[in-house]
């Protein structure tokens, strides 16, 4: 028994189930000195090319992951997927309107389809308000509950939902733990019926037994709502776990987007294969790791050619001169971008 | 064990003096390492893993305090030395790694000046000597440049260097033991699996024993010999670190284990345990893991079970005792002692299931403290 009424035939004018469609998305951001300094000690202008150059599409229903390791550009793309930055170029497509539509009044329907949960659940509830208060934000904020019954009625519709006591509505922020606070941001994620949830690192701040609740609510809720996510992670088990597709990023760009299957079987690029190597193994089989050697470059100054030339043990002269296109491989499956898997050296 | 240990904690207790009462965050922990043995402790946040760490090497922060037991090592007691023969102790026979290697170096001083300081104070060498020491050190930890990136300031280097110049002062008077809180929670997998790898090695040819400290079982499935699974202040578990992954003993472990999520299957769902760790505030009775026990019984909500056999580890389960598992379900005492006390906990037996299924794991009354009067009578004993 939903109190509020379900908005009826989503907002589509591409006709088929693709929901979110991002075009060579970039994001530059202006980290240049001040003025003076640029002035008086000659300092250059500073670009921080955070996202380069991405394109993806993620169908209904189904959940992609973005993995990578910090400054890699992830949480970046996640905040343009919601509009909260405007792209330095490309566009982002949400039931086929333009993101950029979605500050206006006639992107009132289509934000309200759009939801994210953010990686800290300390810092991402208000202290000061009830728990009530905060599911019952995005209801007031859209207009979509009139009389305070039914906000009452939905709110604690919301609560059993994720798990929580209608009770619990009474209560502050600072009397839940970490994983409560959590199932307390997916609540107010919920309340407008979204279909398209971006989610950034929501069980990073969790213990693993807690991060196992949340994953498993997580994927509750997607089979009985029908949500699709974008969900953003650095650990490569919990994407495995939660994902249909993953993409894998390095310095602003994705270098591989595969189904988890086979990105997790039978990874193509080489930074992919890397991070898999990298993971501790607790299935202690025993084998033997290669760990790679050398750290991230400054994104600043990004190394040329293909960025992750440096570290890779496949780089040869075309890698240091020319950046590699992303684009399907043979068998089609995945898509990725580097020389050595085009030219099948690798 | 044949060899002596080399670190032996004993009854260990560290207590926390509040307005509200004394709370008790590390309850009689004992264990100990033998040279060259990696060691592992895992637990979840509040566990009190890094409050054991820091008890060991006199670091606890007042008002926290070791109320009980013994810390020796190699035979002799440290827990009770002045703070000056203290000093002498850590870093020369106790080094110390600890989360963030940003906060853990000084940055108005080289790392250079913090290397060659720790050496001379440790080790009477002259200043040469100890700088060139301090090159080899961080040769070894494979920062290249050595030469000249040791006259460089901590905020000079990536965070994946800086701890492996943390390392490098940790290891920097050859000391026995190292105890590492959290060493690589900071860093980036691939960074992660770098410093793991350097850890095993210096310490395995050094024959240093360690005590790694982490809430990542997959890095102590890598590294560690032996692990301790700590749970609400005590000992949840502990033995050789593939039987614990494998064939965990103690109801904590299995749900622990199975939350991880692993590549080796496809799982829908993963275990998961319900509800999350006491606060120290609201220890329950008996086990302290009996409300989220699967397999609770009777003798659980009775006295906290120690440290026994199971399987090639050692257990702090009542599930492991064969008098509990034999008097199971024949005791209707659900709760021992003065029912005045039982506003401290706030898992209290209802009163139907009470009477339908003794013995049998049942739901709890988890409710307003006020109402616990109304139970009180059914759960005092007994009805038999």
């Amino acid at each position: 028994m939903s109190a509020v009424p379900r908005p009826k035939a989503s907002p589509t004018r591409t006709g088929d189930d693709v929901i979110v469609m991002a075009k060579d998305v970039a994001k530059y951001f202006d980290v240049s000195p001040p003025w003076l300094n640029r002035v008086l000690e000659r300092k250059p202008r500073a670009i921080l090319r955070a996202v380069d150059g991405v394109s993806f599409e993620i169908k209904r229903g189904e959940t992609l992951s973005l993995v990578g390791e910090s400054g890699c550009g992830k949480s970046t793309v996640a905040r343009l997927l919601v509009g909260l930055y405007q792209p330095s170029g490309g566009a982002v497509e949400f039931f086929g309107h333009n993101l950029r539509e979605i500050s206006t009044a006639a992107g009132r329907a289509l934000r309200q389809k759009l939801q994210m949960i953010f990686q800290d659940p300390y810092a991402s509830l208000n202290p000061r308000w009830r728990v009530a208060d905060i599911i019952a934000e995005p209801l007031k904020a859209h207009g979509l509950v009139q009389d305070r019954r039914a906000v009452e009625a939905r709110v604690d519709e919301l609560l059993n939902q994720v798990r929580l006591a209608p009770a619990d509505k009474e209560k502050y922020p600072h009397q839940f733990s970490g994983g409560q606070r959590q199932r307390i941001s997916i609540a107010r994620a919920l309340a407008t019926h979204p279909e398209f949830l971006v989610c950034d690192e929501p069980t990073s701040a969790l213990d693993v037994s807690v991060q196992a609740q949340v994953l498993n609510l997580m994927k509750d809720l997607q089979r009985d709502l029908g949500l699709t996510y974008l969900f953003i992670s650095h650990n490569l088990a919990v994407v495995h776990h939660i994902s249909d597709r993953v993409g894998v990023m390095y310095l602003g760009k994705l270098v591989e987007l595969a189904p988890k299957r086979t990105i997790f079987s039978a990874p193509r690029h080489p930074y992919t294969r890397m991070l898999l190597d990298a993971i501790p193994d607790l299935e202690m089989s025993g084998r033997a790791r290669t760990p790679v050697a050398g750290e991230v470059p400054n994104p600043l100054n990004p190394p040329s050619g293909c960025t992750f030339h440096p570290r890779c043990p496949h780089a040869n002269d075309r890698c240091r001169r020319e950046a590699p296109v992303f684009k399907p491989t043979k068998s089609g499956v995945s898509q990725v971008a580097c020389h050595a898997v085009e030219e099948a050296r690798i | 064990m044949s060899i002596a240990p080399l670190l032996e904690v004993r009854n260990l207790r560290i207590e926390f003096p509040t307005r509200r009462g004394v709370l008790l965050a590390v309850d009689d922990i004992s264990l100990s390492i033998a040279p060259g043995e990696v060691l592992g402790v895992v637990g979840e946040s509040g566990a009190g893993k890094s409050l054991t760490g820091a008890a060991i090497i006199g670091l606890l922060e007042p008002p926290g305090r070791i109320a009980a037991g013994e810390v020796k090592l190699n035979g002799l007691r440290i827990d009770n030395l002045p703070y000056d023969e203290m000093r002498k102790v850590r870093g020369r026979e106790i080094g110390a790694i600890f989360q963030d290697p940003l906060t853990s170096l000084n940055p108005l001083y080289t790392v250079g000046q913090q290397i060659v300081e720790t050496i001379t104070t440790h080790l009477h060498v002259s200043a040469a000597v100890a700088r060139r020491r301090a090159i080899d050190l961080l040769l070894a930890t494979g920062i290249p440049a050595a030469e000249r990136r040791i006259d460089h300031y901590p905020h000079q280097f990536s965070g994946g260097m800086r701890q492996r110049v943390v390392i490098a002062l940790a290891l920097a008077a050859e000391p026995k033991l190292v105890i590492a809180d959290e060493p690589t929670t900071a860093l980036d997998v691939s960074i992660q699996a770098q410093i793991i790898t350097l850890l095993k090695r210096l310490c395995r040819d050094k024959r240093t024993a360690v005590m790694l400290i982490t809430h990542d079982m997959g890095v102590i499935a890598e590294t560690a010999d032996r692990v301790a699974v700590m749970y609400a202040g005590r000992i949840a578990e502990i033995g050789p670190v593939a039987d614990v992954i494998h064939r965990p003993q103690h109801p904590y472990t299995v749900g622990l284990m199975g939350s991880i999520p692993t590549f080796g299957q496809d799982h829908a769902r993963l275990a998961q345990i319900e509800g999350s760790m006491p606060r120290l505030t609201a220890i329950p009775s008996g086990c302290a893991f009996h409300p989220r026990c699967p397999k609770m019984f009777d003798r659980c909500l009775r006295g906290r079970p120690d440290l026994m056999p199971a399987g090639t580890s050692q257990a702090s389960c009542w599930l492991h005792d064969p008098d509990a598992l034999r008097t199971q379900g024949k005791d209707s005492k659900y709760f021992e002692g003065d029912a005045s006390q039982i506003n401290q906990y706030n898992t209290v037996l209802p009163v139907d299931r009470v009477a339908g299924e003794k013995g049998k794991p049942v739901k709890y009354f988890d409710g307003d403290a006020s109402q616990i009067d109304h139970y009180k009578t059914v759960i005092r004993p007994s009805d038999e």
